[in-house]
């Protein structure tokens, strides 16, 4: 397809902005007109980005599983992060990455919670590695008002 | 819509003012966030030989709302602060019934000719930013000062003790989360379990707490005069540090938390709130807070996303909450609580 859907929506952002948000005399309608002007934009970075961070974001995650298991005490939990561990995205559809990163995150809050109840300079360094990873999903979902 | 509910504004304040000539004009709603429609329009009438017109503001409830929150409380909020001598709009009327105009609604004097500073705007006060923060940090050292009992306020929902104000709005904020969470948060939970392991000391007094004192929420006019604080819809009882670690929190600052507000230093701006407030901020305390802030920013853009998503309130103001300042308080909390790792 091309133009690709996030030229599409950047030049339709575009158009909000230049001719339809000047012809609005509501003030009300004008701020909402902003507003959808600014989530189309979003939406057009999303479009080249979305697959790619949460694709990076699941291998992270999988990764720091991987590295972190023997910490674990509990065999349960342990068995579970290990699994977890070897599996692997096989689409990249949005929706199928989100199923696999939801349960990715939640997994990661038990790993982390567990770990933050264990005594030991170990358990210390897990934890520090978590934030590691914590800092990095979080730098990669940030949304560049810029452009 | 607008000119939908004008006949029945005019009929409703006819009466409420008794002033039977009473006519509402210019009813147009503008933006004011997505927890309640506002409105903007005119009275006009005569009462007692003299001729009134006046500017006035609607807020009325939306279908749903982005928070649940307490109107009548809102209202006494402005009625208190009002009479106190703050910048603050005059409450005119408040039916929670909600009979005249379909749902609960509240009508305030409109402060003219004055605008509010664009919250992701780099530099929204220019020439004016400092005389603007001065003011803005010395009126929230004011509410801080002020005594609810004596405001007549002391029934507000909140902690009663010293001891229980973190406790209690970290429980309100992650029951929020409990609530609308549609995809899991580790960022969110991790802090959420930190605040609890980390609790501040006990605030020095309970103070009515605004609860969106910030850049965005106040109007100012053209000579850089602080004229109008907003928003009071979630104000309550609790350790008045709450407000000050939301004042300065860096969504409000485009990023710069060296700069609160986009307005003045830090340092200049915790010591006007020292002095106005009589109160201290104890550095520690104050971190706590400015990590509870962050994480309460975060369950309300939690709330937006799912009230979007499940279409109860599709203004796209709850869509670009969910999104972007989400986004936001997930990274200034990452990085805030990897700072306590040594990161």
């Amino acid at each position: 397809m091309n133009p690709e859907g996030d030229k599409i929506l950047g030049m339709t952002a575009m158009r909000l902005a230049t001719v339809v948000a000047p012809a609005l005399t509501d003030s009300y309608a004008q701020s909402s007109v902003g507003l959808l002007n600014f989530m189309l934009s979003f939406v057009a970075k999303e479009y080249e980005r979305g697959a790619d961070i949460r694709a990076t974001e699941n291998s992270d995650i999988r990764e720091a599983f991987a590295e972190l298991t023997p910490l674990v005490a509990d065999n349960e939990l342990k068995a579970q992060l290990a699994t977890a561990a070897r599996e692997k995205d096989t689409s990249l559809r949005i929706s199928a990455l989100n199923t696999a990163n939801y349960a990715l995150r939640r997994l990661l809050v038990q790993l982390q919670t567990h770990l933050e109840e264990q005594e030991g300079h170990k358990a210390r360094a897990g934890e520090k590695r978590i934030w590691q990873l914590l800092k990095a999903i979080a730098a990669r979902r940030m949304v560049n008002l810029a452009g | 819509m607008s000119d939908d509910i004008a006949p029945r504004l005019q009929a409703y304040l006819a009466e409420k003012l008794k002033a039977p000539d009473l006519t509402v004009a210019n009813l147009a709603r503008i933006p004011g966030g997505a927890s309640r429609e506002t409105y903007r329009f005119r009275a006009r009438y005569t009462k007692g030989g003299t001729s009134a017109d006046r500017a006035l503001i609607l807020r009325r409830d939306p279908a749903a709302s982005l928070i649940e929150t307490e109107r009548s409380a809102e209202f006494r909020a402005y009625q208190a602060f009002h009479k106190e001598g703050l910048p603050v709009p005059e409450p005119i009327a408040l039916e929670l019934d909600g009979a005249a105009l379909e749902r609960p609604f509240f009508i305030m004097e409109e402060i003219e000719n004055c605008q509010v500073g664009g919250v992701l705007t780099p530099d929204p006060y220019g020439e004016h930013r400092e005389k603007i923060g001065r003011q803005f940090f010395t009126n929230l050292g004011r509410i801080a000062k002020a005594d609810p009992k004596a405001l007549g306020l002391s029934d507000f929902d909140g902690a009663k003790d010293v001891k229980d104000c973190w406790r209690h709005e970290v429980a309100r904020w992650e029951k929020v989360v409990n609530d609308d969470e549609r995809e899991p948060q580790p960022i969110v939970r991790a802090a959420i379990r930190w605040l609890k392991k980390n609790p501040p000391p006990p605030a020095q007094k309970i103070a009515v707490v605004h609860g969106d004192y910030r850049n965005g929420n106040f109007l100012f006019d053209s000579h850089g005069d602080m004229r109008g604080i907003l928003d009071w819809e979630m104000a309550h009882l609790g350790d008045p540090l709450e407000d000050l670690g939301w004042a300065i929190d860096p969504l409000w600052a485009a990023g710069d938390a060296a700069r609160p507000g986009c307005m003045i230093a830090r340092a200049e701006a915790i010591h006007i709130w020292e002095q106005a407030s009589g109160l201290k901020a104890d550095p520690k305390a104050l971190h706590w807070w400015e990590i509870f802030a962050s994480f309460k920013g975060a369950a309300i853009w939690i709330s937006a996303a799912c009230e979007y998503a499940e279409g109860r309130n599709t203004d796209p103001i709850n869509a670009f909450s969910g999104w972007y300042p989400l986004a936001f308080h997930n990274k200034v909390l990452a990085d805030r609580l990897g700072a306590e790792h040594g990161l």
